[in-house]
Parts: structure tokens; sequence; C-alpha cells
């Protein structure tokens, strides 16, 4: 009985409660706030701490990835690209420079641009271009999240390039089991003289031997073990709808409650805290993971 | 529901917020930055219009305020951790 009268203490307006579930009072809006940002701490600290739980699982394959590509430049009324195996050798290195200099950028963080990786390889490039994503679970998901961003559409819907590699790279960054897809877009210097030159792309000279480059890529393409990993984004997403959902469900009982008693109180409008935590709800499902750059 | 109807243009208004931050975010989906700065201008407006609500109905205390607050803050956070874990 103590239990059910503490439970509707929380839930249901009440005397007890100054006719206002104690969990809408402001205190306990507070004290749910701090606890999602401890929440978010632990799962930031879990890394430090030397387990390897956290991750993304995917199942992407290179050949997929062009494969969408082309599809979108097909619809496009454009001329497919052709894969390059230099070009993939080339992302293939540059997905293992990020792993194994732990960095997420086009350019690394000693100054490496992106361009030397296919001057490393023996790419001599008019035009070039890349595309980096993370985190995604499968490729139709990614290309549609490069389709949607204007400078990755640009790159992908590209009439200067002909030629494309693409790496999937799978490895630890910054302590979370990740796959990384580097998107490489190429014209060989001798091929018919295009339009204009892309402002980014400029001959760099070779600094990086090949030798060390192949030795970074035996170290990521090493086949990775088949565990379960916990990723950070569904572990973040499922919290907050669980806190949400609760909160309009009572946000609910409360104002069916307050409407029907005619009780009288001072505080915020509960129809107006419903459809902001509506509205974050509706936020929550449309986040998906992956990043672009 | 009284309330709703009496205050119709206020919640209109405030659902019109809100639906520019949904849309906000389907049609930038691939700009984090952008994304935040969203949820900053709507968690913000939400406060605003709890305050110029409260104040118009003549019921406007710290109390309110601070609700507001909390509530814009809870949002925020969940918002923001999962634009960054994305």
């Amino acid at each position: 009985m103590k239990f059910i009268r503490k439970i509707a203490h929380l839930l249901v307006p009440r005397e007890s409660n100054n006719q206002k579930a104690k969990l809408l009072h402001s205190s306990s809006l507070t004290l749910i706030t701090f606890a999602f940002i401890f929440y978010q701490l632990a799962i930031s600290l879990i890394p430090s701490l030397g387990s390897r739980v956290l991750g993304y699982a995917a199942n992407i394959s290179p050949e997929e990835v062009i494969r969408l590509t082309n599809e979108k430049r097909i619809n496009d009324g454009l001329l497919p690209l052709e894969e390059n195996s230099t070009l993939s050798q080339a992302a293939q290195a540059k997905g293992a420079d990020m792993l194994v200099k732990g960095y997420w950028a086009h350019v690394a963080p000693d100054g490496t641009q992106p361009w030397q990786f296919f001057t490393n390889f023996g790419y001599k490039y008019r035009y070039a271009g890349e595309n980096l994503a993370k985190d995604f679970s499968n490729p139709q998901s990614t290309v549609d999240a490069w389709m949607a961003s204007p400078s990755h559409r640009e790159n992908l819907l590209s009439p200067k390039y002909k030629e494309i590699g693409v790496a999937v790279v799978e490895g630890n960054l910054a302590g979370i089991d990740t796959t990384i897809i580097v998107q490489f877009f190429g014209t060989k210097y001798v091929d018919t003289m295009p339009v204009a030159p892309i402002a980014k792309a400029k001959e760099l000279p070779v600094n990086t031997p090949i030798s060390k480059i192949e030795e970074q890529l035996a170290i990521i393409t090493a086949p990775s073990q088949s565990k379960r990993l916990v990723s950070p984004f569904n572990a973040t997403k499922n919290i907050s709808l669980l806190i949400a959902g609760l909160l309009l469900i009572i946000l609910v009982i409360d104002g069916v409650i307050v409407s029907k008693r005619n009780i009288v109180r001072i505080g915020g409008r509960s129809l107006a805290h419903f459809a902001f935590l509506g509205m974050i709800v509706i936020i929550t499902l449309l986040l998906k993971a992956g990043q672009i750059i | 529901m009284r309330g709703f109807t009496k205050h119709l243009a206020h919640y209109l208004t405030l659902f019109g917020i809100f639906l520019v931050g949904i849309l906000a975010f389907i049609f930038f989906s691939y700009d984090q930055s952008f994304q935040i700065i969203t949820a900053i201008a709507v968690a913000l407006s939400y406060v605003v219009w709890g305050i110029v609500h409260h104040l118009i109905h003549r019921d406007l205390y710290l109390a309110v305020v601070i609700e507001y607050l909390a509530v814009a803050s809870l949002g925020l956070v969940i918002i923001f951790s999962l634009i960054l874990r994305s």
C-alpha cells in the first residue's frame, strides 16, 4: 500500500505532491537532467577504462557504395564512375591513417592533405575529391546522408570526376569500434581536359613512403573479431525516448485529472510542456547514427 | 482544453515554433552545428513563450519560469547528447 502511495505521489496529482505529479516538479526535472548528464559521462568514460564494448556494427561493402553512387549519377543524367584500384588503395591508406593517428578529418593533425594519398599511390590527378563517413550501419544510409549535404552531393554528382575508389576500414577511433568509409573521386591528369580545376585539389610532393602505408594497412585490415557491440548512440536514444515518453504519459494523466477536478495551481501549462516534449521525441526518432564530413 | 481554445493564437504560435524546429532537423540533417543552433533557438523560444503567455494571463511567478527552464534544459540535454553521439 505504501509502495502504491509512493508511485501515485510520483505520477498523479494529489495532496501529498501539491496537486502536481512529483516527477513534473522542477526539482525532479532538474534531477532527471543531471542523471542523464551523468549517464552520458559514464558512456564517455567506458573507453578510458579499457573496455571494448562500445561501437557501431556495420555491414558495408565498397562495391555497394560505388554501385549506389553510380545509381545516383545515372539518375542525374551523368556517366557512372569507373572503379580504380589505385584510388581504392589510396582510400584504404587514408582510412588506415585516420585510425592509426586517431583523427576524424579531411586533413591529418600533422597537416597531411587527402590529396597526398592520391599521389603516394602514383595517381596523378587533374581533379580530386574526398567524402568521409563513419558510424553508419549500411551503405544506403551513408549515400543518402552524402546526398543530403550540398558539398558532398557536389562531389558525388560532379561531371568532372571519371573514377572512384572506396575503402571501408574498421577499427578503434577514440575508444569506440567504428567503421569509416573513405570515398575518393578522381580524374587522371592525362585524361581529357575538363572545364575548370577544382580549387581544393592540388599537386603535392610525395612524402610518405608506400611501404609505411602498406604497414598501416596490415594493421587495420586484420580480420575483426565478431562481438556484440553497444552503440553509444542507440544507448542514448533509447534512454531519451524512455524519459520523454514517461513524462508525456504523466503529463496526459496530470492534464486529465487537473481538468476533471478543476484544480487551480501555480505552474506551467501542461499542454505546452507536452508539445515541447513531443517535439523532442519526434527529433529523437529522426536523428540517426552516422557522421559525414 | 478550455485554456487551449481560449488562447488558441498563443498555442498555434508555440506549435508553429516546434514545427519549424522539426523541419529544420529534417532538412539540415547533415549539419550538426545548425541542428545545435536550432535546438537552442527552439528551447529559448519555448521559455520566452511561457513567460509572455503567463504574463498576459497574469500568473507569472518565479516558480513558473523555473519550470519552463527545467523542461527546456532536459530537452536540450537530450538533443545535444544525441547530436554529439550521432
